[in-house]
């Protein structure tokens, strides 16, 4: 079978996936799949003309995702995934479909990360739990806090005292309002990996400003990418403030 | 070198990089050299010969123009691995670019049979084994993995350039590059 033009590809990778970046991504375990399994007769190259069925496909995924530059996108990932399914025909161990994969996912991020990329979090449902788990948390933990930091004078000084750096960051920021690099944007993507192994605290939620608070809900809690700079430097000062107890749930409950 | 199997060298270069290997024939190669089919058969016994010559002399000059640039501009290996694509990036983008010969030799000569695939196949996995050893002397884990990862990348970007000058690809390229540099420097 030729299967960088056959529809079967097509229809496998339409129902792989509920989102546009999982059917882009699919591709390679579809092909990994299929060059593993060994009923498949044994092709020694594959097809590189045309393809033009599955770039229109991957064309459409890369428009849904609002990526910068469609074409290019589903054109290069195209190209990536044949040399690789390419290189596993000639070196049978090189993994290189997953590695491949690796590459297809920093180009979509690349292309999507002027749009919010928030794809990569929505995808998958743990993600969406643990987020949620954490959201639930960290009210219920300031609602228990409350109290006392409505009559502590002190509390309020203290984050009063605590704002500053983060006010001077901020405005240090502001003026250049620029848009998140490639960098900012993994760097941001390892934190929320690293919040979700882990149980987090931030007693201090309440005495957040008002302006700060949907900052905090969407790109800190919600693990959704700030929009730009300002944004990122306020994530980032309460992303540092969260507390995390990264002992795994068992072996706390044998305690 | 002859100066006679320079020239003959020299064109046969870049007509294969602007016509295709496979739609130049030896015809045109002499008579733009300004010589025989006797005197380009003296140097090389046949095509196929002439072509695996070009491909082994365009390798040379494309490592040795790549190592100079990262040698010259930067000592720490992290960050001669970070400039890497910055280089490829400006060579990809000069007006003169034509392709890669060993990239392009690969798809003109799919059958693994033929000794110009074998060739081209051999300095595709010369270049990986380059990156893999810059790879390995900033500290990189996964110098293996990486490797491939920024060829593979590589080498993407570059035929997507190829079927369509100033597709931006290489410069897509360049910053999927640095995402994946550095998630390979933290782990």
């Amino acid at each position: 079978m030729d299967i960088f033009n056959s529809p079967w590809l097509i229809n496998m990778l339409a129902k792989s996936s509920k989102t546009p970046q999982g059917r882009l991504l699919s591709l390679f375990d579809i092909l990994d799949d299929w060059l593993k399994a060994p009923h498949i007769e044994k092709v020694s190259t594959l097809n590189a003309k045309e393809n033009s069925l599955l770039i229109a496909f991957c064309t459409e995924q890369a428009k849904l995702l609002g990526a910068e530059n469609p074409d290019i996108l589903a054109e290069h990932i195209v190209l990536i995934a044949h040399n690789a399914a390419q290189q596993l025909i000639e070196q049978p161990g090189s993994n290189s479909l997953m590695h491949a994969k690796k590459v297809a996912d920093a180009l979509i991020l690349v292309q999507t990360q002027k749009n919010g990329f928030i794809s990569n979090l929505t995808e998958s449902k743990p993600a969406i739990y643990s987020i949620a788990a954490s959201l639930l948390l960290l009210v219920g933990t300031a609602s228990l806090w409350l109290p006392s930091f409505m009559y502590s004078q002190t509390a309020h000084a203290r984050m009063a005292q605590q704002h500053d750096p983060v006010e001077t960051t901020i405005a240090a920021a502001y003026g250049q309002d620029k848009a998140l690099t490639a960098i900012d944007a993994s760097r941001m993507y390892a934190k929320y990996e690293q919040m979700r192994q882990g149980t987090c605290h931030f007693p201090e939620v309440l005495q957040i400003p008002d302006k700060h608070k949907s900052i905090y809900l969407e790109n800190v809690v919600g693990g959704k990418l700030p929009a730009n700079s300002a944004d990122l430097a306020i994530a980032n000062f309460y992303l540092e403030k969260v507390h995390c107890n990264f002992t795994p749930m068992l072996m706390t409950a044998s305690k | 070198m002859s100066g006679l199997r320079e020239k003959i060298l020299n064109t046969a270069s870049n007509l294969f990089q602007t016509q295709g290997i496979n739609s130049t024939g030896v015809d045109t190669i002499v008579a733009v050299a300004g010589t025989t089919k006797m005197t380009l058969y003296k140097y090389f016994n046949s095509k196929e010969i002439l072509i695996l010559e070009v491909l082994k002399q365009g390798h040379q000059d494309f490592q040795t123009w790549l190592n100079d640039k990262l040698s010259a501009n930067t000592k720490k290996p992290g960050e001669k691995l970070q400039k890497l694509f910055d280089y490829i990036e400006e060579w990809v983008t000069s007006p003169d670019f034509n392709g890669i010969g060993f990239i392009k030799a690969s798809a003109e000569f799919p059958k693994e049979n033929s000794l110009v695939h074998q060739l081209s196949a051999e300095q595709s996995d010369q270049f990986r084994e380059y990156i893999r050893q810059l790879a390995t002397e900033a500290n990189i884990q996964d110098a293996d993995g990486l490797s491939l990862q920024l060829s593979l990348l590589f080498k993407g970007a570059v035929q997507s350039e190829q079927l369509k000058r100033g597709s931006d690809a290489i410069k897509y390229a360049k910053k999927a590059a640095k995402i994946l540099i550095d998630g390979a420097l933290t782990h």
